[in-house]
This record gives C-alpha cells, structure tokens and sequence, in this order.
C-alpha cells in the first residue's frame, strides 16, 4: 500500500504542475484540445496510481508527452489565426438582430432549450432583444442586447462618480502583507494607529482590512477577538 | 516562440529516450537469448556444469539490470521471465534433459516477446 501513496503524491505533484501550464483557464472555460488534455490525464494517472504492477513511468511519460504537445499546439495557436480555427474552431452567431439563426444552430447541436437556458442565467428572457448571442469556442455564450436594452451608465446620465480604485489587503486573517503596505505607501506605524482608533491592539485580532486609492480603509475584526 | 522549441524539444527527447529503450532490449533480449541457445547445447551434449554456469551467466545478466527493467516493463512480465530462470535452474540442477529443454523455450520465448512488445511496428501501435 505503501506504493500507493508514494505513487500518488507522485501523480498529483506531477499533474498540478501540468495544469499549471495550462493557465488560469476555469475547467468550464476549456477550449476542445485543454478538455481533451484533462480527460486524458485524469484517465492516464489513475491506471498507475491503483494497479502496482504497471511501472510509473508509462504514467508519467504519456502525461508528459501529452503537456508537451498542448504547449506546441497552444504556441501555434497564439501564432496562427488558421492553426487556431482548426483545432479551437470559430465563433458562432447563432441570434443576429433578434433572429436564430437556425443553421449555425444545426450545425453547433445546439438547441433551443439550451440557448434559452443560457439567456435566462444571463438575465434575459426575450429573443428579440438581442443583437447578437454568440456561441464561442469555450462553449459559453456571449449576448450582446440591442443598444437601446442596455443599462444606462454614469456617463450617459452625466453623473461623476468617484473612482475608488483597487482596494488592497492590508492585513488577511491575522496576517499583515507587508508588500500590500508599502504599496499604498504607509508604514506599520499607520497600521497600529489606525488598528488603535479601532480599539485593537494587535494585527492578529483583524480579520480583514483593505485601503483603496483614495485612502479608504474598510475593517472586519475577527469574531470574538474584542 | 521559446516554449514551443522547448516542447519540442523535450518531445524529441522522449520519442528519442523510447527508441533508445527499444533497442537496448533488443540488445539485451540477444545476449540473454545468445547465453541460454548456449547452455542448451552444452545440456545436449551432456555437460551439465557448463549449461548450468550459462545460465548462471544470463540469469547475472538478467539480475544486473533488473532496477531498468522493473521501472520500464510491466512487473508481471519480469516477474515470470524472473520465476523462468529458477525453473531453468532448478531442472539443470535435477539433470532432467525435457523438462529442461521444455522450460527453457518457454523462458527464451518470454524473453523474446519483451523485446516484440516494445517495438515501434504497424501491429503493437494498432
């Protein structure tokens, strides 16, 4: 059993560095060869992990010839606008100006359910207000609403917001990131005094504490701490 | 541009490290073969001592190597041409002329067959 363990540590240590490689892409966000890469590596790391009588190297070499040629085709990819539409394929339009376009639709087996499935989660429930939904390569679907259906922003109605920026984390569950102070250019005597007008004497006891570029602070002490 | 020649690379590498596999079987596979063809001819002439020192030889041989071939071949497959040889051994040892010569081609055959399994042809890849 032993063998079992050292093997999947192994295995795991391996494939973590593999989908690595792969990026932050979501799973649900997989173009076809990045599924194809994680079906395979799931199937190919489970056969060595649980049968002690095949050698861990016909594991790790199919893994490791598969990463390899995912680095190649990704590489071509980025290159080749061609290369690119042969193994991720193209975009769809399968709603132009209101309409399905049936075809795209037959030929992408996709149904109706489906596309009214993901317009609902997309908060949208009528057909004809759409310009254009888009089938991407991904599988998700991209709805881009006539412009008269789109929510009216800040600009549009004159008003001027203040741009609070990007907050950054200061101190996370007790710990205080030292990079994140500098940053925003404070020091660890800023921070005591604004965890002392909170009445908290230590970091540890602060749970969460942002500032954002206009100097904002936003505090959660940890429960019980006080 | 750098990731795909190291990719590259690296798949040459391993595509060349399988080959390199294949053929040291081969060669290995021969030698051993060369050693057992050997001691059988020693065993129908008579001379028990000699075939048994072949063996001995290909069995040393097997054994010196046993870490490479337990890390690149299925462990059943060892495992039998492993339990083949103390069979061999033990019939030399015994002086049985058949039974010897019987187990004998099973184990030349086991031997044979690591090598086939691994090499790059039409019928293994299909």
């Amino acid at each position: 059993m032993v063998i079992a363990f050292v093997r999947t540590i192994i295995l795991y240590l391996f494939i973590i560095a593999g989908i690595r490689l792969m990026g932050k892409r979501q799973v649900g966000e997989l173009e076809p060869s990045e599924l194809v890469l994680a079906l395979l590596i799931a199937d190919l790391a489970a056969v060595p992990m649980q049968d002690f009588g095949i050698p861990l190297l016909t594991g790790i070499i199919p893994i490791f010839t598969l990463l390899c040629i995912t680095m190649i085709l990704s590489v071509l990819t980025m290159k080749s606008v061609k290369f690119r539409a042969i193994v991720c394929g193209r975009p769809s339009i399968i709603v132009e100006n209101g309409k399905l376009c049936q075809q795209e639709m037959k030929k992408n087996r996709f149904t109706v359910d489906e596309l009214m499935e993901e317009l609902r989660m997309k908060g949208i429930t009528d057909i004809s207000t759409i310009k254009y939904a888009i089938l991407e390569t991904n599988g998700q679907i991209s709805v881009l609403p006539y412009t008269n259906q789109l929510p009216v922003t800040a600009e549009q109605m004159n008003v001027t917001p203040e741009d609070v920026g990007l907050p950054l984390v200061i101190i996370n569950d007790g710990r205080v990131l030292e990079h994140n102070l500098r940053t925003r250019g404070f020091d660890r005597n800023w921070l005591e005094k604004q965890l002392a007008q909170r009445k908290i004497r230590h970091s540890k006891d602060v749970f969460l504490l942002t500032v954002d570029e206009q100097n904002r602070v936003y505090f959660v002490a940890k429960e019980n701490a006080k | 541009m750098k990731r795909l020649w190291i990719a590259a690379a690296l798949l040459v590498a391993i595509f060349c490290a399988m080959l390199y596999n294949t053929h040291f079987l081969c060669r290995f596979s021969g030698e051993l073969a060369q050693a057992l063809e050997q001691a059988e001819a020693y065993a129908e002439q008579g001379d028990w001592r000699r075939a048994e020192s072949m063996t001995r030889q290909a069995y040393d041989l097997w054994q010196s190597r046993d870490s490479y071939l337990h890390i690149t071949l299925r462990h059943a497959d060892t495992d039998l041409i492993y339990s083949g040889f103390r069979e061999v051994l033990e019939f030399i040892t015994c002086q049985e002329a058949g039974e010897y010569s019987a187990a004998n081609a099973k184990l030349l055959t086991e031997i044979e067959l690591l090598y086939e399994a691994e090499q790059l042809t039409l019928k293994n890849v299909l």
